[in-house]
C-alpha cells in the first residue's frame, strides 16, 4: 500500500484540564475519502480542526505529539500557519460564504495566495472551481449576486468551490450536510465523490450511512480515542471491536 | 359529558383580564409616544417662530451728503462717516434742536451704519462728489418696532422706544425710507455687540471645523483602539481593566474633558487657545469611548464564522479581519461615531475650558484661529441683555439643529451606499 500523506502519532490534545483526544494515530492515504464517526464530544472534530491547525484560535487548546503532512510536521515552530492552510482547505458544518458576491467568494483565496496572474486566468480558475463543486451551470450568469441568496445546498457548494479553488492538496469537511435537506445532501455526497480523485479528503459526520456511502476508509472515535480505523466496508460489516459493533448498530452514541 | 369549546364565549382562560392588561398596556405605550411627540412639536414651532424675526432685516434710508466739503476722495479711510450719517439725519428732522433727542435721533440706525456706509463708499467710488439716498441697517429696537415687536400702546416708560422714536420711525416709513429684506446678513457676519448685524457664521465655521478635527482624530483612533480590542488583544487581567476603564470614560462629564484639555493641549503643548484644532481634539477625546463602545459592539455582532472561513482559506488574521469582519461591522461602527459627533455638536462644557467662548468676531480662516462653536453662540446670545438677541438664539438654534440634521443624513446615506456592497 502507498505512504500515507497525512499521519497522526501519539496526539493528545487539551482544552485547559480537560483531555479531549489521548494517544490518536492515524494515517490518510492521498486522493480518497476518509470518514471520522463517533458519538458527539467524542473528537472528531478536534482531531479534524488540528489538522490545518484551526484549534490555534482557542487560548486554551493545547496540541501535543505527532501530526505529520508529507513527512513534515505542522506542528514544528517553523511551520507558517498560513502555508499550511493554503494546503490544507476546510468546508464547514453551517455554510459560511463571505458577505461578498458569489464570484468574490471563490477569488478570494486565489487572490491573497497570488495564484493567479491575470484576469483571465482568475476567472478560468473560477469557473473551473465552480464547475468542480457543480455549481457552474447555475450561477454561471450571476457571478455578481451576493453569495448569501443562495440556496443552502448551493452556499455549501459555493463554499467547497471556495476551498478548492486554490488547489488544497487536502479538504477537511465537517458534517459539511448537517444543516442540509436530504436532496442537497444527496448532491454534495456526489459532489465529494466526484472531487475526492484529485483531492484528499477527511469528512466528520454524524450520518453512519454517508460515512458508508461516501468513504473509502473510516475511523470511529470515542471518548477521545481512535477505536478502531480500516476500510469501510469492514467497519461497517465486520467491526473487530465492541465499541465500534455498539455504536454502527446503534447501541450506544 | 359535553367537550365542545366555545372559542367565542370570552370569559374562559380569564380572557377579560388579560385582554385589560393588554389594552392598558397599549395605551400607555401610545400615550408615551404621543405625549413626546407633542413635546418636541411643541419645541420646533417654539423655536421657529422665536427665531423669524431673526431672518428678517430693517434698513433705513438716509440721503448724505458725499460731497468733497465732507470726503477726501484721495484719502477715504480718514473720514468720519458717523458724522456724515447724524448731519444726514438732522437734516431730515431739522426741528430736533435738544442735545438728548439728538442723541435718540442718531440711534434710530445701527452703531455699525458709519462702517456700512463707508464699505458701500469703497466698493462704489461713483458715490463719491454726489448727495445720494443710502440705505443703512436700522438699530435693534427700531427693527423691533418696525417688524410689530414691540407694542405701541403700552405707556410709555414701559417699552424701549419713546412716542418721539415712534414719530420719527412713522415720519421715515411714510416716505419709503424704511424697509424690510431677508437677512443675508446673518449667515454671512460673525458675532456682533449689536443684534441687528449679529451672524451666525463664525459659530458655524468654528463647530464644523472642530467637528472636522474631532471626527478626523476620533474615527481612525476610536476604530483601531476596537479592533484591536476585539479581535488581537489577548484577555487578561489588563484588557480587563483597559475595557472597564473605556467604560467608565463614556460616563465621564464632558467638562472633566475639558480640564483636561486646558492642562494639556494649552498647558502643556502650548496650542492656540481658542482654536477649533484644541477644540476639536477635546472634544474627540469626549467621543473616543463612545466610538470604541459602539464599534466593539458592532464588531461583536459579526458572525464568527466569516474570520473562521477566511482564516481556513489561509488569510492572515489581519487579512480576516479587515477583508470580511471590518466591512460588516462598519455601518454599526459609523451609527457609533454619529451618536458621539452629535453629543460633541451640542457640547459647550469642555469647550468652556479652553477658551471657545470668547467673544469671538472674526470668521475663523484655519483650524488655528480662535473660534467659537454653534451651542456657545447659543449660550452667549441667550445670555444677552438686548430682546433682539432673543430671536438671534432662536435662530441658532434652528441653525443648529440643521448642522444635526444634515451629518445624521449624511451619515445615513453613506451608511446604505457602504450596505449595498454586501
Amino acid at each position: 500500500m502507498e505512504a500515507p500523506i497525512i499521519q497522526a502519532k501519539n496526539v493528545d490534545v487539551f482544552y485547559g484540564e480537560k483531555q479531549a483526544l489521548s494517544q490518536v494515530n492515524l494515517d490518510v492515504f492521498e486522493k480518497q475519502v476518509t470518514s471520522l464517526i463517533g458519538p458527539s464530544g467524542c473528537g472528531k472534530s478536534t482531531f479534524l480542526r488540528c489538522i490545518n491547525r484551526m484549534n490555534d484560535l482557542i487560548p486554551i487548546c493545547r496540541f501535543e505529539g505527532d501530526l505529520e503532512i508529507d513527512g513534515q510536521n505542522i506542528y514544528h515552530p517553523a511551520v507558517n500557519v498560513v502555508a499550511l492552510r493554503a494546503q490544507v482547505g476546510m468546508v464547514f458544518q453551517k455554510p459560511n460564504p463571505f458577505p461578498k458576491s458569489i464570484k468574490e467568494n471563490v477569488a478570494y483565496g486565489l487572490k491573497i495566495h497570488g495564484l493567479t496572474n491575470s484576469k483571465s486566468s482568475l476567472d478560468d480558475r473560477i469557473e473551473w472551481s465552480l464547475k468542480a463543486a457543480g455549481l457552474w451551470g447555475e450561477v454561471s450568469d450571476r457571478l455578481d449576486e451576493p453569495g448569501l441568496s443562495l440556496s443552502g445546498g448551493q452556499q455549501q457548494r459555493l463554499c467547497i468551490a471556495r476551498a478548492i479553488a486554490v488547489k488544497p492538496r487536502v479538504i477537511l469537511m465537517d458534517e459539511p450536510c448537517s444543516a442540509l435537506d436530504p436532496i442537497a445532501t444527496a448532491v454534495i455526497e456526489d459532489l465529494i465523490n466526484e472531487i475526492s480523485k484529485e483531492f484528499t479528503i477527511i469528512i466528520v459526520t454524524h450520518s453512519m450511512a454517508q460515512a458508508a456511502r461516501v468513504s473509502k476508509r473510516t475511523a470511529f472515535f470515542h471518548l477521545g480515542e481512535l477505536i478502531e480505523v480500516g476500510r469501510t466496508k469492514d467497519i461497517f460489516t465486520n467491526p473487530s471491536n465492541e465499541k465500534t459493533q455498539n455504536y454502527i448498530t446503534g447501541r450506544i452514541g | 359529558m359535553n367537550n365542545t369549546i366555545n372559542f367565542s364565549k370570552s370569559t374562559s382562560f380569564n380572557l377579560p383580564k388579560r385582554g385589560q392588561s393588554e389594552f392598558r398596556f397599549q395605551i400607555i405605550g401610545i400615550g408615551a409616544i404621543l405625549l413626546s411627540l407633542a413635546f418636541l412639536i411643541w419645541l420646533i414651532i417654539t423655536v421657529i417662530f422665536g427665531s423669524m424675526g431673526a431672518f428678517k432685516h430693517v434698513e433705513i434710508a438716509i440721503q448724505v451728503d458725499l460731497t468733497s466739503k465732507n470726503v477726501n476722495a484721495d484719502d477715504v479711510n480718514s473720514t468720519s462717516f458717523g458724522s456724515i450719517m447724524k448731519s444726514g439725519l438732522r437734516e431730515q428732522f431739522p426741528d430736533v434742536k435738544k442735545r438728548k433727542d439728538k442723541k435718540k435721533l442718531y440711534k434710530l440706525i445701527s452703531v455699525e451704519s458709519s462702517l456700512e456706509l463707508k464699505e458701500k463708499v469703497l466698493d462704489n467710488k461713483d458715490l463719491l462728489g454726489q448727495k445720494v439716498k443710502i440705505w443703512v441697517s436700522a438699530s435693534d429696537d427700531v427693527s423691533l418696532y418696525v417688524r410689530g415687536k414691540i407694542d405701541a400702546s403700552l405707556p410709555e416708560d414701559q417699552r424701549k422706544i419713546t412716542d418721539k422714536e415712534i414719530s420719527w420711525i412713522n415720519n421715515l416709513g411714510a416716505n419709503g425710507q424704511i424697509r424690510t429684506k431677508v437677512n443675508w446678513g446673518f449667515f454671512k457676519n460673525g458675532d456682533s455687540r449689536e443684534p441687528e448685524i449679529a451672524g451666525i457664521l463664525a459659530a458655524l465655521v468654528g463647530s464644523t471645523l472642530s467637528l472636522l478635527v474631532c471626527f478626523i482624530l476620533s474615527f481612525p483612533i476610536g476604530v483601531s483602539a476596537a479592533i484591536f480590542l476585539e479581535q488581537f488583544a489577548p484577555r487578561n487581567r489588563l484588557s480587563d481593566i483597559i475595557e472597564v476603564n473605556i467604560n467608565n470614560l463614556a460616563a465621564v462629564p464632558s467638562i472633566v474633558f475639558g480640564l483636561l484639555g486646558l492642562s494639556i493641549f494649552l498647558g502643556y503643548f502650548d496650542l492656540p487657545r481658542s482654536s477649533p484644532l484644541v477644540g476639536g481634539m477635546v472634544l474627540s477625546l469626549m467621543t473616543l469611548p463612545t466610538i470604541i463602545i459602539a464599534s466593539r459592539a458592532s464588531l461583536q455582532a459579526v458572525p464568527p464564522s466569516i474570520k473562521e472561513a477566511a482564516l481556513a482559506l489561509g488569510a492572515t488574521p489581519v487579512q480576516a479581519v479587515f477583508h470580511h469582519v471590518f466591512p460588516v461591522a462598519l455601518p454599526g461602527m459609523m451609527t457609533g461615531t454619529i451618536v458621539g459627533m452629535a453629543r460633541a455638536l451640542g457640547d459647550t462644557a469642555p469647550l468652556l475650558m479652553i477658551g471657545m467662548v470668547a467673544f469671538i468676531v472674526d470668521i475663523p480662516k484655519s483650524i488655528l484661529e480662535p473660534a467659537t462653536a454653534l451651542p456657545v453662540q447659543v449660550f452667549l446670545w441667550a445670555d444677552s441683555p438686548e430682546r433682539a438677541f432673543n430671536e438671534k438664539t432662536s435662530a441658532a438654534i434652528i441653525v443648529l439643529l440643521i448642522f444635526l440634521i444634515v451629518m445624521n443624513l449624511s451619515a445615513v446615506l453613506l451608511r446604505r451606499k457602504l450596505e449595498q456592497r454586501f
